[in-house]
């Protein structure tokens, strides 16, 4: 499969995601755990700096969490200038708790009503867009999944 | 105390260009940097070519190499650059000094130098494209925006009341007036005009940012010994660790403490290293990307807690004559005006010898904070012969 993503690689990161890139094009969202101690890692490293494995597992967790935090941007930075139209938008870092309580970023898809931190969020998952940098994105929703659009944990 | 840094160096110059609005300098950066080392020199009674280490920090393009030959550099004895951004400038006073102290070199400038005349955008010559992918695809460019994220975390998990973002940003316009040279002399930020300013991104105001400058700022550091014979009054380095707890470094938002801004651990060996707590720190320039970071670095520091941060970061115990706890004393990055916050330094030097625009009276220990959040972070206590 040619991924989007990778026609528009973004360097300057740890760089060990591309898994995490590929998943979401794949319509999947999967998290990094260490093969060697189970400890999971986000963002994805190439060595655990707990137990020293080089191998991860990548297994497909549920996008459903937390309000960690979040901010509502007014200005379209040079680099997002795709965002001009849609500001302001808020971009939420959710707080997934099956994940080892790792930390994922995601624009806010949906009504902005009970947006705070501690709020409960759940994922969907978005193709590659110019706006997301070709890239696939997750995005998160306030409330909780109804039972019709997945099966939850 | 047995540390061989402690008060063994000292910044015997300082010089600085104007602040140019960005794009507006008409100088490429490397002139600039020249100009700002020349009078460096020139404040210290130094001459250009014995300069014989170079330092920066962060994005830094104009390496010695560059400069030496316009400064008719005798032998270019050190290099060194501290990576990260903003959080590096007190580290790099630390590379410097111990450079100086393991006899590699004798008088080591530390500088940092930007202007959009020949350089791209401040904003990403500072960010040297080192943005990970999961910020860019979900629209978050600028620290601005990531810097709310756990400035947002400090208010409404902590309970930090966002009066004290107004607070930090009212003190460095109230001590711009006193500036001629500071971007917000003239600018009265009254509560309601802070109040009104538009939001960049919650919960920061553009009252809260930093705003770029086309500019360049050099001191010059020689061994406690030499500093004795010079021009001006020394200020020492007692201490200027660098670093990162367990738990930081890069992390893309999985840091721990996330509201933090990152010097737990160095500002506990800051304190160790020099013999001196918070309570006994006369003036201190905080570098404020943004006003919520540098509430943090204040947490980080001692100087309060999440608890009562609404009591000790208020205007008037943040200013000059009557606070307790003053900060940014020529105007900080938020008023006077933003050289990636070496324009701090300068500053934290100032009142040791007792040339601040806003003197604090007696000052004897200065203290200036790096960049705050940034993976890497560091602090600097200087003070005067008093204090060794």
């Amino acid at each position: 499969m040619a991924y989007s993503f990778a026609e528009h690689r973004i360097s300057g990161g740890i760089g060990a995601d591309s898994r995490y890139w590929e998943s979401l094009e794949e319509g999947a969202f999967r998290l990094p755990r260490c093969s060697g101690c189970g400890v999971w890692m986000w963002p994805a490293l190439y060595r655990c700096g707990e137990c020293g494995s080089w191998e991860q597992d990548w297994p497909e967790v549920d996008p459903v969490g937390t309000v960690y935090s979040w901010t509502r941007s007014w200005y379209a930075f040079d680099r997002t200038r795709e965002r001009a139209s849609s500001v302001p938008y808020v971009v939420v870092l959710a707080e997934i708790p099956q994940a080892g309580g790792a930390r994922v970023l995601g624009a806010l898809a949906g009504p902005e009503d009970g947006l705070r931190i501690g709020a409960p969020v759940y994922g969907t998952i978005e193709p590659p867009a110019a706006i997301s940098q070709g890239y696939p994105s997750i995005r998160w929703r306030i409330g909780v999944r109804e039972p019709a659009s997945g099966d939850g944990q | 105390m047995s540390s061989s840094f402690r008060g063994a160096t000292a910044i015997v110059g300082v010089g600085q260009t104007p602040h140019y609005k960005r794009g507006t300098s008409g100088e490429p950066e490397l002139r600039l940097c020249l100009r700002a080392i020349e009078a460096a020199c020139t404040d210290a009674g130094i001459a250009p070519q014995d300069i014989d280490g170079f330092v920066s920090y962060g994005s830094e393009r104009n390496d010695g190499q560059r400069l030496m030959p316009a400064l008719g550099t005798k032998e270019m004895r050190y290099a060194g650059l501290v990576w990260g951004h903003g959080g590096g400038i007190p580290g790099a006073l630390n590379i410097a000094a111990g450079a100086i102290i393991t006899g590699q070199a004798d008088t080591v400038v530390v500088y940092r130098a930007m202007s959009e005349y020949d350089s791209p955008r401040v904003q990403l010559a500072v960010s040297q494209s080192d943005t990970a992918a999961q910020y860019l695809v979900n629209g978050l460019d600028a620290p601005a925006q990531m810097c709310a994220m756990r400035s947002q975390r400090l208010v409404e998990a902590l309970g930090v009341p966002a009066s004290t973002f107004r607070a930090m940003a009212q003190a460095s316009y109230f001590h711009a007036q006193q500036n001629p040279d500071a971007n917000g002399y003239g600018t009265d930020l009254t509560d309601e005009k802070y109040e009104s300013s538009r939001w960049v991104s919650e919960p920061y105001r553009l009252f809260d940012c930093s705003r770029e400058n086309d500019a360049a700022v050099a001191v010059i550091l020689v061994s406690a010994e030499r500093a004795a014979d010079l021009a001006q009054k020394p200020a020492y380095v007692l201490s200027a660790p660098m670093g990162s707890a367990h738990g930081w470094g890069a992390r893309e938002e999985n840091h721990e403490p996330y509201w933090s801004a990152g010097f737990e651990s160095v500002a506990r060996r800051l304190w160790a290293e020099s013999g001196y707590g918070p309570s006994d720190v006369d003036v201190s320039q905080i570098y404020e990307n943004m006003t919520g970071m540098g509430v943090s670095a204040l947490i980080d520091h001692g100087f309060c807690t999440p608890q009562n941060a609404a009591e000790v970061i208020t205007v008037d115990n943040l200013t000059v004559p009557g606070g307790r706890l003053p900060i940014n004393t020529s105007g900080g990055n938020l008023a006077e005006g933003f050289i990636h916050g070496m324009g701090l330094v300068t500053e934290a030097v100032r009142q040791i010898r007792g040339q601040s625009v806003n003197q604090v009276a007696g000052a004897a220990l200065s203290l200036m904070t790096g960049g705050p959040g940034d993976t890497l972070v560091s602090s600097a206590l200087l003070g005067s012969e008093d204090t060794l």
